[in-house]
């Protein structure tokens, strides 16, 4: 597609890597109809090529975004449907992230937007800030009913009551920087990437990640250091304190590197994966060895499921006759294209799978997308939980804490795939499970 | 008037100065509302096939050309015309043999159109003289042509209203290597036509689909020896394909009792008299079609039956009704009636000239469809001299 | 830039009030009036032209439809209708005067018969969207665009469009069975429906392909068949292009009809492997696809009858696809093809005209004399059972020296066409692309016959006025 940035503009790398991307799109519009957005709202301004136009303009006007520019990039939400779909291979993430940066750089928000993608960026990367905003949040629950039934506000602080859990589960002290042993002689080491929102909404998962990694002979370290990949901030176009997070990441995981060696950075929050395979790109721009450095970690990121694959993964128990509908997170199927991994190795543990319809569609999860654009997300959550149901599952696997807790208040249960793979390998029956299987 | 050249056809046209009946051999005339033209302009005089690229599955001819010269033409190179176009001269009571420009002209198709389309669908290309005598081509001689409004669609199945045909191309299609039918006997109509559906929805690639009752099956000596009812499903492709899919189709018509099989020269002899409408020649001094969604083509049959003693077939699945009767206004309006409560239109094919110029022989248009439908009448025949009232009257 | 048609001055300074009488009709999230927000209308699948429209309404429903008809008809406004926007020819290009009609919100299915093999859909489903709808029941619907992941069914009907299996299947003309449309007055009309074959005129027909010249298509109601037991592709390579015709005139002379014939030239060839890494021979000149459906004993039948024909034409290789993956695998470049050129070359024209399948070879010489003449690279890709060409030109739309030899390059392969017997279009319609080039197929007199059969339906040419018609002067002045 023709693009008209003079050469000044040019000059600027951002623009050039966007300049890139847009030339290579040929406005041919086949990403239009794998988005969740167009198929919700069909309009053109609603889809990756109208965003790509959209985005095109702001960037070539070089004025600051409008609001017109904002509601329809915020609208997105970062699915990557469009990139799976793309014939001509465009890189739209790295442009929406262009343009998420250059709108929170341009662009005054309202007061009330402002602020709660301030508190959502501040809380959400912190386990005990958020730990103490969800218990805050359990309180107030039941008030949810006194706010007005329209209007933004009201609808993002409903959604975010909804999603806030009616329980939460204690810290695991697995979470914190150690060395998990492997049982019998070591095959690998692995840093696992502990996380942040995921520790204190299901430290379950990544203790059945440890489980299941130190039974396969495999050394799980937390890196000290290490915490917040960066996502939340980067998607909300908070460049620095995204560039923070990732940086202090970097530094963790490349002293294990440098140390005792690591095989693999393990991630098992695929919207996490995403990012932190994209640190290469992220630290392009920047000083060599931060750019060398990002680069070698991007490098060894694995969903945990891609891992499982390599080292190989035997269940020891006959599993239940279980039927489970896997939900394919956008983030592990789009962004990271891991599509095969976790469907076969749920087969390798003996369970049915099933796969619902519209598979490629976003849940409507998509990081703090459900707390700031909750009529879409519903809607886009609705649509999801009916093609589950229609297939007849028992139970849903997913391999992003995102999606799991906005599928999550339904009738079918919600477990992490790792979740599952542990069980049959000599891990616990999880939790969630205790009513469908009596042990 | 029957010129032998396309120039004539102009200086006919451009000559004229009242109303012209357009016809080619005018096997067709029975049919529709009588014009009243105090001259005639045949096409009957414009022959030959003018072009015939085998490998390409494309042949022209000019108007005049019967059928019967390029049915022949084409099986000289192992080839078809694939909408079937049925020889109604018996049915009709006419004597001339059918020619090209009839045949899309009324876009009458044979049995095979309810898997491989009606005539229309395979015209790639026509000439003609439009009513101001001006020469005009539409399509080509290429398979896909969306090239400027489609008057190839428009043209057939206008009735020489518009414009008359001079040339026209048509795309042909290897014939089959062998034919065969699949008979269930003794079905009822509406289990008759769950049956063609089951059939026509297999993944067998079934090319005709029709049922007889025991009466009209008696009148084609293929089907005669049966004494039943008959429902009719047939298989053409290669030999191979043929036998396999008999043999799966009639495993999955299990439901519907146990079939016999038509072999490859039956089956050409029952579906020529099934598309030329044999069982109804003579029956009858009206003749409707009615077209329907094929699961009511059983209903359409049954309220022909209560209205008048109905003589009636199915083909095309059950979409297709033939139905002959008394000509009278009563069963017409029955006829009419059963079609519309079937979603469906109706097609008066042969009546006496009163009851063809008293009653709509094709269902009415909406107000605004009609009005569109006088334009485009008058966009191509401003003078209005081309077949006035064939269709419509006073169109 | 391409030229359009003058701009009503009246409409364009009653802007605002024709805009106010849109939030009349329709919910406020379909109309859009921004001039930041018309921008992504201003083009479509050819984006080297663009126009910013008036307004853009998206009705949800017929009865909208209808009520936006009725207004812009009233106020003497044109109006240019769009499904998804994937034209290749510039079929959705808006005039400044004019309101863009997109339909892409009608996107439900409404009713699916599988007795009697037909479905009624609004016009926004997709393509793929159909026979997704129908496949559980191993239906499916035929025709088969490349873009029919994405393209729409009301675009499809507009623009009588193909696909690599309409040799066998047709094109969508004859897979249809019914429309709803709504006339430039604002009338909502049903013609056809679950039946075969109208007894009047056949508006069916007519309307299919008119490119949105005569009214706007809201419903359909399309043919769905059943799905063959299976199919299987195969690939061959030669020599050279005229021996790779040769072999596709063998295989029709044989009575075998693939359901697709798909011919690829060498640079079409490497910039699909590139893409796709489907394993195609990188040192033929020309390579076939060829497919046949049935159980798998008839593929094997048919394909070894195919591969004993190929045979005989020093085929470079010859590659039987054993299973369903291996055909998928076979065709995943083909199918990528024109996103495939989009990697090697920053933009491309894709050119669709038809010429008789005897040409092939000569015409591909042509092309690639011409190729080498305005220094422009072109990958050709040939439905060659159909004789259907899609010369990809590649060029850099940042320079617009190099657009205007890309556009000078296509017109003369149309010319080159035409001229050898063949057409403008096979698929993609005539939009704006195509539309000074129809003096080259048709005499004036034809084309005002045609415009002539436009007014009837449309008699102020408030309808997509600026496509498929040579401008006239009552559009100019």
């Amino acid at each position: 597609m023709q693009t008209h940035f003079t050469a000044e503009q040019l000059r600027d790398p951002g623009i050039a890597s966007a300049n890139q991307v847009l030339r290579t799109c040929v406005h041919c519009g086949f990403c239009t109809a794998t988005c969740p957005t167009f198929v919700l709202l069909g309009d053109e301004l609603d889809s990756p090529r109208g965003r790509i136009y959209l985005i095109k303009d702001m960037l070539e006007s070089g004025r600051p975004a409008t609001e017109e520019v904002v509601r329809h990039v915020d609208r997105c939400l970062s699915c990557l449907s469009c990139m799976t779909t793309c014939p001509s291979g465009v890189n739209y993430m790295h442009l929406v992230d262009h343009a998420r940066t250059y709108i929170e750089q341009t662009y005054q928000r309202p007061w009330h937007d402002r602020a709660l993608r301030a508190v959502l960026g501040l809380v959400l990367p912190r386990p005990a800030l958020m730990r103490a905003a969800l218990l805050g949040a359990r309180l107030a629950k039941p008030f949810a009913g006194l706010l007005p039934k329209t209007g933004q506000l009201p609808l993002r602080l409903r959604a975010l009551l909804r999603l806030a859990p009616a329980s939460l589960p204690p810290a695991s002290h697995l979470d914190r920087p150690q060395d998990h042993k492997p049982v019998g002689p070591r095959r690998g080491r692995v840093a696992l990437l502990a996380g942040c929102a995921q520790t204190v909404l299901d430290p379950a998962i990544n203790a059945a990640t440890v489980r299941l990694l130190t039974r396969l002979g495999i050394e799980v370290v937390v890196a000290k250091g290490a915490g917040c990949c960066g996502a939340l901030a980067h998607h909300m176009g908070k460049h620095d304190p995204a560039m923070d997070a990732a940086r202090a990441n970097i530094a963790a995981w490349c002293a294990e590197m440098d140390g005792g060696g690591l095989d693999a950075v393990i991630i098992n929050t695929s919207g996490c994966g995403t990012t932190v395979k994209d640190y290469g790109y992220m630290f392009r721009n920047e000083a060599p060895d931060w750019a060398d450095r990002a680069a070698r970690v991007s490098a060894i990121a694995m969903d945990i499921t891609e891992y499982l694959v390599r080292i190989g993964y035997t269940p020891t128990r006959a599993a239940p006759p279980l039927t489970v509908a896997y939900h394919a997170a956008c983030s592990l199927q789009h962004g990271q294209k891991v599509t095969d991994a976790p469907k076969s190795l749920l087969r390798q543990a003996g369970f049915k799978v099933a796969e619902p319809a519209e598979g490629h569609l976003c849940c409507g999860s998509a990081g703090t997308y459900n707390m700031l654009q909750p009529e879409i997300s519903s809607q886009l959550r609705a649509r999801k939980l009916g093609n589950l149901h229609a297939t007849g599952a028992d139970l849903i696997a997913a391999g992003n804490i995102g999606c799991m807790t906005q599928l999550a208040g339904d009738t079918l249960p919600v477990v992490h795939t790792i979740e599952l793979l542990d069980w049959m390998a000599g891990g616990p029956q999880p939790e969630r499970l205790a009513t469908l299987v009596t042990a | 008037m029957m010129p032998v050249d396309e120039a004539g056809v102009v200086a006919a046209i451009q000559a004229a100065t009242t109303p012209l009946r357009i016809l080619g051999a005018g096997s067709k005339l029975p049919m529709l509302r009588p014009v009243q033209a105090p001259a005639s302009l045949s096409t009957a005089g414009l022959t030959g096939i003018t072009f015939y690229a085998p490998k390409e599955l494309v042949l022209s001819a000019r108007a005049g050309t019967p059928v019967a010269d390029l049915v022949a033409a084409t099986a000289a190179e192992g080839q078809h015309l694939i909408a079937e176009p049925p020889d109604w001269r018996r049915l009709l009571g006419t004597d001339a043999a059918g020619t090209l420009g009839g045949a899309v002209a009324t876009n009458l198709s044979g049995p095979r159109r309810v898997a491989w389309g009606a005539m229309r669908d395979h015209v790639l290309g026509v000439r003609a003289v439009n009513g101001s005598g001006e020469v005009i081509r539409s399509g080509g001689r290429v398979l896909k042509n969306v090239t400027g409004l489609d008057l190839c669609k428009l043209l057939s199945g206008s009735h020489g209203t518009l414009a008359v045909m001079t040339e026209i191309t048509l795309k042909v299609l290897p014939a089959p290597e062998r034919r065969a039918t699949l008979v269930l006997k003794g079905l009822a109509p509406v289990e008759a036509v769950a049956a063609l559906a089951a059939a026509l929805g297999s993944p067998y690639a079934v090319s005709a689909a029709a049922y007889l009752p025991a009466t009209e099956a008696a009148r084609i000596p293929a089907l005669a020896w049966l004494g039943e009812s008959v429902t009719l499903a047939r298989l053409e492709d290669f030999a191979p394909s043929v036998a396999y899919r008999s043999d799966r189709l009639r495993a999955d018509l299990a439901s519907f009792g146990s079939a016999e099989m038509l072999d490859d020269a039956a089956s050409l002899a029952a579906w020529a008299d099934i598309g030329d409408v044999v069982p109804l020649i003579g029956q009858g001094d009206a003749l409707w079609r009615v077209s329907v969604r094929p699961s009511l083509g059983p209903a359409v049959l049954a309220a022909a039956q209560a209205a008048f003693p109905a003589q009636a077939f199915l083909d095309w699945g059950g979409g297709l009704v033939w139905i002959a009767g008394p000509a009278t206004v009563a069963a017409h309006d029955a006829v009419a009636a059963a079609a519309t409560a079937a979603g469906g239109v109706w097609t008066l094919m042969r009546a006496p000239e009163a009851l063809r110029a008293a009653v709509a022989v094709v269902p009415p248009e909406p107000a605004a469809l009609a009005r569109i439908g006088r334009q485009v009448k008058a966009a191509f025949d401003p003078r209005g001299l081309l077949n006035p009232g064939r269709i419509v009257a006073g169109v | 830039m391409i030229e359009q048609p003058e701009p009503k001055t009246d409409v364009l300074a009653k802007r605002d009030a024709i805009v106010a009488g849109l939030r009349h009709l329709l919910p406020a999230s379909g109309v859009i009036a921004e001039p930041l927000r018309l921008k992504p209308y201003e083009t479509d699948g050819l984006s080297a032209y663009r126009q910013v429209p008036l307004a853009v309404v998206l009705p949800e429903t017929t009865e909208q439809v209808a009520a936006v008809m009725a207004f812009c008809h009233a106020q003497g406004v044109r109006v240019v209708p769009r499904g998804a926007g994937t034209s290749l020819s510039g079929g959705a290009l808006p005039m400044a005067d004019a309101v863009v009609l997109g339909l892409m919100r009608m996107n439900r299915i409404l009713d699916i018969d599988y007795a009697d093999r037909c479905a009624v859909v609004q016009a926004g489903v997709t393509n793929i969207g159909i026979t997704q709808a129908v496949a559980q029941r191993q239906f499916f619907y035929a025709p088969d665009p490349s873009s029919q992941l994405a393209c729409m069914i009301g675009g499809n009907v507009n623009m009588n469009s193909g696909g690599a299996h309409c040799l066998r299947y047709g094109v969508t003309a004859n897979n249809l069975l019914g429309l709803k449309i709504v006339t430039v007055e604002g009338e909502i009309l049903d013609i056809g429906g679950a039946y075969l074959d109208a007894a009047g005129y056949d508006w069916l027909g007519l309307l299919t392909g008119s490119e949105g010249q005569l009214a706007i298509v809201t419903e359909v109601t399309v043919r769905i068949l059943r799905s063959p037991e299976g199919a299987r592709a195969m690939l061959a390579a030669f020599t050279s292009n005229e021996i790779a015709g040769a072999c596709v005139d063998s295989i029709i002379a044989s009575g075998i009809i693939p359901v697709a014939l798909e011919f690829m030239d060498r640079p079409a060839i490497h910039a699909c492997e590139a893409f796709a890494h489907a394993g195609y021979p990188l040192d033929a000149e020309a390579m076939l696809i060829i497919e046949v459906e049935g159980s798998t004993a008839e593929q094997d039948d048919l394909l070894a009858r195919i591969r004993d024909i190929c045979a005989q034409h020093a085929p470079i290789s010859l590659e039987v696809a054993k299973t369903a993956e291996q055909s998928l695998a076979i065709w995943k470049g083909r199918k990528g093809a024109f996103g495939a050129v989009g990697r090697i070359s920053p933009d491309y024209l894709c050119m669709d005209g038809t010429i008789p399948t005897s040409q092939l070879p000569a015409v591909l010489r042509r092309i690639g004399e011409m190729s080498a003449s305005y220094g422009l690279q072109v990958a050709n890709i040939f439905h060659a059972g159909d004789g259907n060409l899609h010369p990809l030109i590649m060029f850099d739309a940042n320079s617009a020296e190099s657009f205007h030899k890309a556009e000078a390059f296509g017109a003369d392969i149309l010319r080159l066409c035409v001229e050898v017997g063949g057409c403008l279009t096979g698929e993609h319609g005539v939009g704006v692309e195509k539309r000074d080039l129809m003096g080259v197929q048709f005499t004036e007199i034809e084309l005002d016959q045609q415009r002539r059969v436009k007014s009837a339906f449309d008699p102020g040419w408030l309808l997509n006025a600026n496509k498929v018609f040579p401008l006239t002067a009552a559009l100019r002045a």
